[in-house]
């Protein structure tokens, strides 16, 4: 017997899902877009499985495939697969995995990206096709911002939808804004806000507490009354039930 | 390949000027090929430090519009060899510079000279902006008081996210000089330490310049104080120049002095 030229091997696989709801192509395409703008790196060439929740026709569903690869996404499996829509599926390549049982979870926002991930187990060849699934949540985080050098006075550093963390000193008369959480390892003496997408359960760590002025969400705190609590010392600033409270880290 | 150094602070008053024509004077005296550019166009006070204001006749902004050639412009220093000046035009006012005009000029002054040092004028609009977009190094004028230390603070952003090195992503090296510096005064607490200086602004320490009346007298005789090698803020001067050039030299004139016998018998101040 000559050699076997392949050999066949179960694997998982890692998708986002995409809950197609209603369907307006052009109205469809620019929330897409906005969707991927927030976190363009998690999206691109993201295979995708595609989960129809309204009524499509074929030349519909042809166009919205369409849409999804122009976005760079690669869209290889559908789940709730009309009658009408079988032959279409089958002719543009893609499989139907209407039968499997998939949960999803939607992506968050504001919060880490949660991705609703599928992995499908496939048995071996010679059993009967079956499709296993079992899906799980991983999270995606976007990775924190860090800045180096010193912040000086007059400087302004946002970290849109991450941490920052500022390795030197932030001056007086400086602004370091995060949706995240800040962390500071220098002194802090400008102004911190964390959280400014209302984040509140977001914090502000830093090595030497002098500053002008600690934000939590939207609630804040002035230097007159850090002061008086863990001034120059490292510390800690959270919200504790609509509270920003300030406190030294021992 | 000339180095690009500007002397800049933020506040006025500083000591910019004073600490530009020492420095320009004391790289010249160590043999570096030295200019030193006014860019306080409008304001110009360089030439009266350097003594040579009465041989001005062209000016930066001449030849910036091709009115006179650098040759034209450059003033020879009488007192040190090595060491060439070009005064800004006391007529015109600081929009006269062009980015265009001060690259071209840089670029050919880096052809003949080891050193350009960049005379920047106070504040941190387009006057400061331009003196200190080409910089590679920078010297950072600071008195030991608050709003000089802050306006310093902000000068250093500038200068790490405006310059052409800064936009190359590179970044501009930077000192820090403390002038004006009392250590009684520092001692009574009316004045910032070198210490409370160095913690805001973490910049490295090229000098402390003591608070000294040599630099008053010097600037109304028009010889840069690092000439008047009796003084103290002279000899501080010098140090700073040597740890520009990269030698190790340890930090004087910062502990209050202590009186002499006979000054406590006279009851010297």
């Amino acid at each position: 017997m000559s050699q076997p030229c392949f050999r066949m091997k179960g694997t998982t696989l890692t998708s986002i899902v995409l809950e197609v709801v209603s369907f307006e192509p052009d109205e469809f395409e620019s929330q897409l877009a906005e969707k991927i703008a927030s976190a363009p790196l998690f999206f691109t060439r993201s295979s995708l499985i595609l989960h129809l929740n309204a009524p499509l026709s074929a030349t519909e569903f042809e166009l919205l495939v369409a849409l999804c690869r122009r976005h760079d996404l690669q869209p290889m499996a559908i789940k709730g697969v009309t009658e009408g829509l079988k032959s279409t599926i089958n002719d543009l390549g893609m499989a139907d995995i209407s039968q499997s049982k998939i949960s999803e979870k939607p992506l968050a926002e504001n919060k880490p990206v949660e991705a609703s991930v599928s992995q499908s187990q496939q048995a071996p060849a010679e059993a009967p096709a079956q499709v296993e699934t079992v899906t799980h949540t991983v999270e995606v985080v976007k990775p924190a911002k860090i800045v180096a050098r010193p912040v000086r006075s007059g400087q302004q550093v946002y970290a849109e939808g991450s941490d920052l963390v500022i390795l030197g000193a932030v001056s007086e008369g400086a602004e370091i804004l995060a949706d995240g959480n800040i962390h500071v390892y220098g002194t802090l003496r400008g102004r911190a806000l964390a959280g400014v997408k209302g984040n509140e359960q977001a914090r502000i760590f830093c090595q030497n507490m002098e500053a002008e002025l600690v934000s939590i969400a939207g609630r804040f705190v002035m230097q007159e009354n850090i002061q008086n609590k863990c001034w120059k010392k490292p510390a800690q600033a959270y919200l504790d039930a609509d509270a920003l409270l300030i406190e030294a880290l021992s | 390949m000339a180095k690009i150094i500007v002397v800049t602070s933020g506040k006025g008053g500083v000591g910019k000027t004073t600490s530009s024509a020492a420095i320009a004077t004391g790289l010249a005296l160590a043999g570096h090929k030295t200019v030193v550019i006014d860019f306080d166009v409008g304001l110009r006070n360089l030439d009266l430090i350097m003594g040579c204001e009465r041989r001005v006749v062209y000016d930066f902004v001449n030849v910036i519009n091709k009115e006179a050639t650098l040759n034209q412009a450059l003033i020879k220093d009488k007192r040190t060899n090595n060491l060439y000046i070009l005064p800004a035009s006391q007529t015109r006012d600081k929009d006269a510079l062009t980015m265009e005009g001060v690259q071209k000029v840089l670029d050919d002054l880096s052809k003949d000279y080891d050193f350009i040092i960049c005379d920047s004028p106070a504040g941190i609009e387009q006057g400061a902006q331009m003196a200190l977009y080409f910089a590679d190094e920078a010297i950072v004028v600071t008195n030991p008081e608050v709003s000089s230390v802050r306006d310093s603070d902000r000068i250093l952003g500038i200068l790490q996210s405006k310059s052409m090195r800064a936009e190359k992503g590179q970044s501009v090296k930077e000192h820090l000089l403390l002038t004006r510096y009392n250590p009684e005064r520092v001692a009574t607490a009316e004045m910032l330490s070198v210490a409370d200086v160095e913690e805001i602004l973490a910049v490295p320490l090229l000098g402390v310049i003591p608070e000294s009346e040599a630099v008053l007298k010097a600037s109304n005789q028009g010889a840069p104080v690092i000439l008047d090698t009796e003084s103290n803020a002279g000899k501080a001067y010098s140090d700073a120049v040597k740890r520009l050039l990269g030698e190790e030299v340890p930090h004087r004139f910062l502990d209050v002095e202590k009186k002499g016998f006979f000054k406590r018998l006279l009851g010297g101040k």
